[in-house]
Formats: structure tokens, sequence, C-alpha cells
């Protein structure tokens, strides 16, 4: 075992922590911009110091856990949430080099490992003991499960193409045509089913600010929120992350401009995901409850079943089939 | 569905529009002219004839005299002038029906204390509080150029 099994992911774990950081500040910022406004700006030089301030505060709140909660469940649930969003980064392949666990079936252990958080989410809701926490899991942990399918679905296009579930070899198939132009169809399935899986707006019902109390994280104060929110935002972390590597060719240059180093091609495709990320956030109302569903299975699963046939019917066509 | 994109489209070009917030308490706000302010009292124009102190509707003005020190003058001159901005509703009454304008509106309005007692201003504090002026309906100040003519 060497010294970079240690260190490695301890030193992911800070650039994670240093991403959320920023993301949020970030997040705050352009929603500010898009409405007109500076944004946080207070705290620190252009506000960088923001987040490190709200951050200091949860950790230095009273932590509360209800009477009647579940005590055990419910110091578990946060724990529950966050571990698997961090785990999940193991498989990214950030560049050719910098990889943590290469194995064969990477992305079925990024879709497996990141269901668990639903888990976390649901016993956190039931630990509260709060009906509103409840409510709020359960639709949590139904949106997230029904939304999970069509995600599956919309790369099972991709698989198909490249003939493997190794992360590093779709890149690696990527390197003339970025699946996002043939398998457009299943990109934006993927990017619509993400977003929703991420609970963010406009799916962000789970906790909708001006609907419900909070969702299943009412009871929880300090620390333990803010791991529900660092988990969170870890997923937004992975997401984009696995979205540049899927459909925007990870690490490979566009154009042959290869003379910038992979790992910034992948930061630039990185940031330009999480970048739609706020500002889809910052555009769309938020989705209707009873059409959440429907959406799901009515819209987004046919959509990645046809994009699976058509991926499979244009494989066997001669011109075509080659960018297939 | 094209909806969405337009709104994305629209969210993206309202970033780089100019932003409509103020940097208020860094920059103080320039009010208009005919805001009406904390007041800005003048005792060398006070006749102390009572009008303000009987025409505010919260009873906040409490003026005293006393006789003119040249026993040749006739009237009074003004000796305290307190208003008590914990009731002033800034109505601009006082500066209304004032004969002499000697008591005028400025465009100052940061009242915030942390006490009570603060809020009850004298006579040299009224006199000192003498900037940002209101133009509007003061004859003592020149009215800017191009300005309505009246």
């Amino acid at each position: 075992m060497n010294l970079m099994m240690v260190v490695g992911p301890v030193l992911l774990l800070f650039i994670v922590l240093g991403f959320v950081t920023y993301a949020i500040l970030f997040e705050r910022k352009v929603i500010g911009w898009i409405q007109n406004r500076i944004g946080p700006n207070r705290v620190g030089p252009w506000g960088l110091l923001q987040t490190v301030a709200d951050v200091f505060k949860l950790l230095i709140k009273e932590d509360i856990i209800p009477a009647k909660a579940d005590e055990s469940l419910f110091r578990l649930a946060p724990v529950i949430a966050f571990v698997p969003a961090f785990a999940v980064l193991a498989v990214i392949p950030f560049t050719e080099k910098i990889q943590f666990a290469d194995f064969a079936v990477g992305l079925l252990y990024y879709m497996a490992i990141s269901s668990i958080t639903i888990i976390g989410i649901l016993v956190g809701g039931w630990a509260s003991n709060n009906k509103y926490a409840l409510l709020g899991g359960m639709r949590s942990a139904a949106q997230m499960i029904s939304y999970e399918i069509p995600l599956v679905m919309s790369v099972v296009g991709i698989i198909m193409s490249v003939g493997s579930l190794n992360l590093h070899e779709i890149v690696e198939a990527q390197q003339k045509v970025w699946f996002i132009f043939p398998q457009f169809v299943g990109f934006a399935v993927f990017l619509i089913a993400s977003i929703s899986e991420l609970n963010r707006t406009p799916f962000d019902l789970p906790e909708a600010e001006s609907e419900l109390v909070a969702g299943y994280h009412v009871e929880y104060t300090g620390f333990r929120f803010a791991f529900f929110m660092l988990a969170e935002y870890v997923y937004v972390f992975a997401m984009a992350s696995l979205t540049t590597v899927l459909y925007l060719g990870g690490w490979n240059a566009p154009f042959g401009l290869t003379f910038i180093p992979p790992i910034v091609w992948f930061i630039l495709k990185f940031s330009l995901i999480v970048f739609f990320l706020f500002w889809v956030r910052a555009t769309m109302p938020r989705i209707r409850v009873d059409q959440l569903m429907q959406f799901a299975w009515k819209v987004l699963l046919p959509l990645a079943l046809a994009n699976i046939f058509i991926t499979a019917v244009f494989k066997e066509i001669p011109v075509i089939g080659k960018f297939y | 569905m094209f909806g969405l994109v337009k709104g994305l489209g629209i969210t993206l070009k309202n970033m780089t529009k100019p932003k409509v917030t103020y940097s208020y308490p860094d920059e103080p706000l320039e009010m208009p002219d005919r805001f009406r302010g904390i007041q800005h009292f003048d005792p060398e124009k006070c006749i102390v004839c009572n009008q303000c102190a009987r025409i505010c509707p919260t009873d906040c003005i409490t003026l005293t005299g006393k006789k003119h020190p040249d026993p040749e003058k006739k009237g009074k001159v003004i000796d305290t002038y307190d208003i008590n901005f914990e009731i002033c509703i800034l109505c601009d009454l006082c500066t209304e029906v004032c004969p002499t304008e000697a008591i005028v509106m400025t465009n100052n309005y940061e009242l915030a204390v942390y006490s009570r007692d603060e809020l009850f201003k004298d006579l040299e504090w009224l006199h000192n509080n003498n900037t940002n002026i209101r133009v509007e309906n003061n004859s003592a100040k020149p009215k800017a150029p191009g300005g309505k003519s009246s």
C-alpha cells in the first residue's frame, strides 16, 4: 500500500470541500447576477468568506436531537447520506492518470452507490419522528427512485456504443466524437434526471422552501444539517463529473487543442455543467407535484427507451454506425 | 418546450445587465428634493410665533422664547427648541407653516440610535443639521438653474 492510497482521498476530500464552499458562493453570486443583484459581498473580499462564515455558524450551533426522535438512527442518517456521495467519486476518471479506482463496472458502481443516499434521507425523515420530516423523506425517496430509472436507462445507449461500463473506456471512446452529439436524447434525459436526483430546482419538491416546512431535514440543525447539505453539494460535484465523463468527453480536448492540459479541459467542462445547474435554478419554476411522477414515467422513461432503441438500430447502419 | 430555452436565454442576458441594488450603508442614498427629512433649524430667523408647535399633529415640538436682549426691539428670540423624534412623523407641516423659514427640511434621514434619549434633538443639534438642506419650497436657497420657473 503506497502513500498515495492514503493521501489521495484526503486530498480529494479537501478539494471537494473547497469546491462545495465556493460552489455555494458561486451559486448565490450567479443567482444574484441573474436577478440584477450583486450577491453576497460583505464577508471577506468579494464575499469569498461568506460560505465559511455560514458553515462556521452551523458548526457552533447547539446540537439538538428531539426528545421523541430515534436517537441512534437520527445520528446515523446524515452519515448514510454523505458517505455514498463521497464514495462515488472513487470511480470518476478526472484525467488519464488521476483516478482512484479503475474497475470494469464503474458506471454501475456509481449508480448503485448513489442510491444508498436515498436510504439516508428516508432514515433521517423517519428518525426525526415528525410528520413533516417523514412526508418529506417519503416524497424525496419516491422522487429519487423514480428518476433513477430514466437516469440509468439514458446511459444504456452509451454502454451499448462503448461495450463497457468502465468509465475510463467510455472517455477513451469519445476521442473523436463526444457522446453528447450522437446520444443527444440520452443526454437531455440524463441531464433532467440528474437535476432531479440532485433534488435541485426545478425538482426541489422534497425541500420546497415556499411550500413545505423544510422536507426531511426539518428537525436537523447544526453540523448534522450541514452534513445533509454537504452530501447534496458533493453530489453536484459527482454528477457534474459524471456528466462530463459520459457526454462531454471527459479530459479529451476538442478541436485538437491538446496543448492545454487534460485536467484543465476536465475542469472547464465540469464548471460548465455546474454553471448550467445554477443557471437552471435561477430560471425555472418548480415542477408541480402531480406532474412530477408522470414526467418521470411517461416522458423521460419512454424517451430513454427510445434512445436505446435508436442506438441499437443506428449501430447497424453502415455510415452512421461508426458514431454509435 | 421552446419556452424553457427562451427562459434560459433571458436569464443569461440578465446577468450582464447593470445591477439595480444600492450599496446603501457604504454610500448614502441621494434623496430627491422635496424629500421630508430631519429638520434644520435656524434660530436667527425664528420669531417665536409658536405656529410650528401648534400645527404639529403629534405635538413633538416644544419651544420657549425669551425677551429680546436689545430692549429697543420688540418681540422675542428663541431660547430652547426641541423636536422629539420618537414621535415626529416628518410630515413637513412645521416647515410649511413657518413664516420665516426658520425650520426647513433636509434630505438627511438617518435616525437610528441605540437609546431613545438620543432621539430628543435640541436647538443646537437641529442647527448643526445643516447638510443637504432642501432647496424646493425654500426661498433662502437658490433654485438650481434649468428648473421649473415658478
